[in-house]
């Protein structure tokens, strides 16, 4: 087992699997798996706040950027991780398999990141098409989870790594004068005097023997740059050709990302649609009205009622937390006016209420920041256009740097609590 | 010895996350869900260490194997192509096939993902194949400058 274990890590040994590459992979990928972690739980606390959470309203394109993004680095990972672990992979046949109970933890924290990590991104991208059906566990919950565990394995990966990591982090040091990669100064292979299987005995033996005629690699430096160049390339196209969902300048390369600007009424893409929402025959009753509450203190707006309040038409982006946006203009009065009209206090919170049947979104609460802003709106129209009710007609919320999960449609009722 | 500390203080906020995502998991997910976030672990291990990489790895050899006829940097612009397709396969094939299933707004994978697709591989083709020529042209030329001033 153990000569077998050996010899599959000789053969896998090629010039693009060597310290250097691994690093040069590991730091964008750590970098890349850290700007996820972070504009994701800047999408997680928007979302869920802890109490006394405060957030910012302007750039109104905030959230447009930080959840962008997160899903424009999380597809970067794809290329990115399976680099890293093709550069790594003969340590997996690594023999003596456990040394002890040290490397024992190691192995098992390594597999834990790798698993964790593949699995995130993969729910993540699935997710942005919304293919729950696939995941038997929640995606936001575990997604979210699973964020803590892979950036604690990426501090311990790097702690354990870091000899290695600062040996080989400037070419310089990396490379010797013929191009060869510098050996770390440790001890030599002890399963090095291990003879290779024989040729002849069994079907291992066969394979081996058979992959030995190959011979090894002429030049190695081509052989690494080209790995470096295809990851390169592999990193560009697969951003390249969706980033335009999240980006409108780039929009025209947009042939695989699973939303499309321009798509969808109003010209605008929809995540929940008012059929899923049930609410086709509660959105276009004649007899709608939205109530706005202040404690005692109620009032109930028919759509021509809130028409007929000042108008404001600001141009804000709607922004979903599965990565995709655009920009649009946006017509109806402020809640700002309408909370004042029931004499609201500033400083209050105000929990929104939708038709919308069976969604834990139904309910929303925004932070008097959003509130009180001069942008935030009951929209009625957008882009010129009556609401489409999958839009969220007759009345939605639409309010600066927020997701879209939060810009509440087919609203019923607005309170200041 | 600032290694040192740093790998120690590494190490400590390692666990400490890992701790904090175990608490958070025990709060936001049900165990009995546990189940399948593991089997999804696995799952991933397998079909990555297991069936990818082997298959990345034969192919690789077939490469190898072939550069008694091929330059290395042919060999090289083939395999980065090979993956670069592969990759774009494994995000986009997915997208086909839930499109085929249905969504429930018709805004989610409004794009003719198959097309696209093999459009895409076509585009690729011919770039590799481009990309290629340029280099056999550029490597010949030098090689006949070679061989002029190895006579002179």
């Amino acid at each position: 087992m153990q000569r077998l274990l050996y010899a599959l890590r000789q053969e896998l040994i090629a010039p693009s699997r060597n310290p250097r590459t691994a690093v040069v992979i590991g730091r964008l990928l750590g970098a890349a798996f850290v700007i996820c972690f972070l504009t994701g739980l800047y999408s997680h606390f928007i979302q869920d706040p802890l109490p006394g959470m405060h957030f910012l309203t302007r750039p109104v394109w905030l959230y447009q950027v930080t959840q962008g993004v997160h899903i424009t680095t999380g597809i970067l990972c794809f290329p990115l991780i399976f680099a890293k672990l093709y550069a790594i992979y003969p340590l997996l046949f690594q023999t003596p398999p456990v040394k002890g109970f040290l490397h024992l933890l190691e192995r098992a924290s390594i597999t834990l990141f790798v698993a964790s990590s593949l699995v995130e991104i993969v729910i993540g991208l699935l997710n942005t098409y919304q293919w729950y059906k696939l995941f038997p566990f929640p995606f936001r919950q575990t997604h979210y989870a699973l964020a803590f565990i892979i950036i604690g394995s990426l501090a311990i990966h790097i702690g354990v790594k870091l000899p290695i990591i600062t040996r080989y982090w400037r070419k310089k040091d990396a490379y010797d004068e013929s191009g060869e990669v510098r050996e770390l100064p440790a001890p030599v292979d002890p399963q090095a005097h291990l003879p290779l299987p024989d040729v002849g005995i069994g079907i291992t033996s066969r394979i081996f023997a058979w992959i030995d005629k190959a011979p090894a690699p002429r030049q190695p430096r081509v052989s690494r740059r080209g790995f470096i160049a295809t990851v390169g390339i592999g990193a560009a196209t697969v951003v390249g050709l969706t980033v335009g969902q999240s980006a409108r300048p780039f929009d025209f390369a947009n042939v695989f990302a699973p939303r499309k600007a321009g798509t969808g009424p109003n010209a605008l893409p929809v995540n929940r649609t008012a059929s899923a929402a049930k609410v086709l025959e509660s959105a276009m009753s004649p007899d709608w009205r939205l109530t706005v509450r202040s404690g005692e203190v109620a009032k109930s707006f028919s759509r021509a009622e809130l028409e007929a309040l000042p108008q404001y038409e600001v141009e804000l982006p709607i922004a979903c937390v599965e990565g995709w946006s655009q920009l649009a203009s946006w017509k109806g009065p402020g809640v700002k006016d309408l909370m004042d009209a029931v004499g609201a206090n500033h400083g209050s919170y105000v929990r929104a209420t939708s038709l919308e049947q069976g969604s834990i979104y139904a309910v929303t609460e925004m932070e008097p920041e959003f509130a009180r802003d001069d942008l935030t709106l009951v929209a009625l129209e957008v882009d010129g256009q009556t609401l489409d009710i999958d839009h969220g007609y007759p009345a939605r919320l639409i309010a600066p740097a927020r997701p879209g999960v939060l810009q509440t449609k087919w609203l019923s009722k607005i309170e200041a609590i | 010895m600032a290694v040192r500390r740093w790998r120690i203080g590494l190490l400590i906020a390692g666990i400490l996350l890992l701790g904090l995502g175990a608490v958070v998991l025990l709060q936001e997910v049900n165990p009995k869900h546990y189940v399948g976030i593991l089997s999804w672990f696995v799952g991933a291990l397998i079909i990555h260490d297991g069936i990818i990489a082997p298959a990345v790895f034969g192919v690789s050899l077939a490469f190898r194997r072939a550069q008694h006829r091929v330059p290395a940097v042919v060999i090289a612009i083939v395999q980065g192509a090979l993956v670069v397709g592969g990759i774009i396969a494994l995000i986009v094939v997915p997208e086909i096939l839930k499109k085929s299933i249905g969504t429930l707004s018709s805004s989610i994978l409004p794009q003719n993902y198959a097309l696209h697709l093999v459009i895409f591989y076509i585009v690729l083709a011919a770039l590799t194949a481009i990309a290629i020529v340029i280099y056999l042209r550029v490597f010949a030329s030098r090689q006949k400058l070679r061989s002029s001033s190895d006579q002179a």
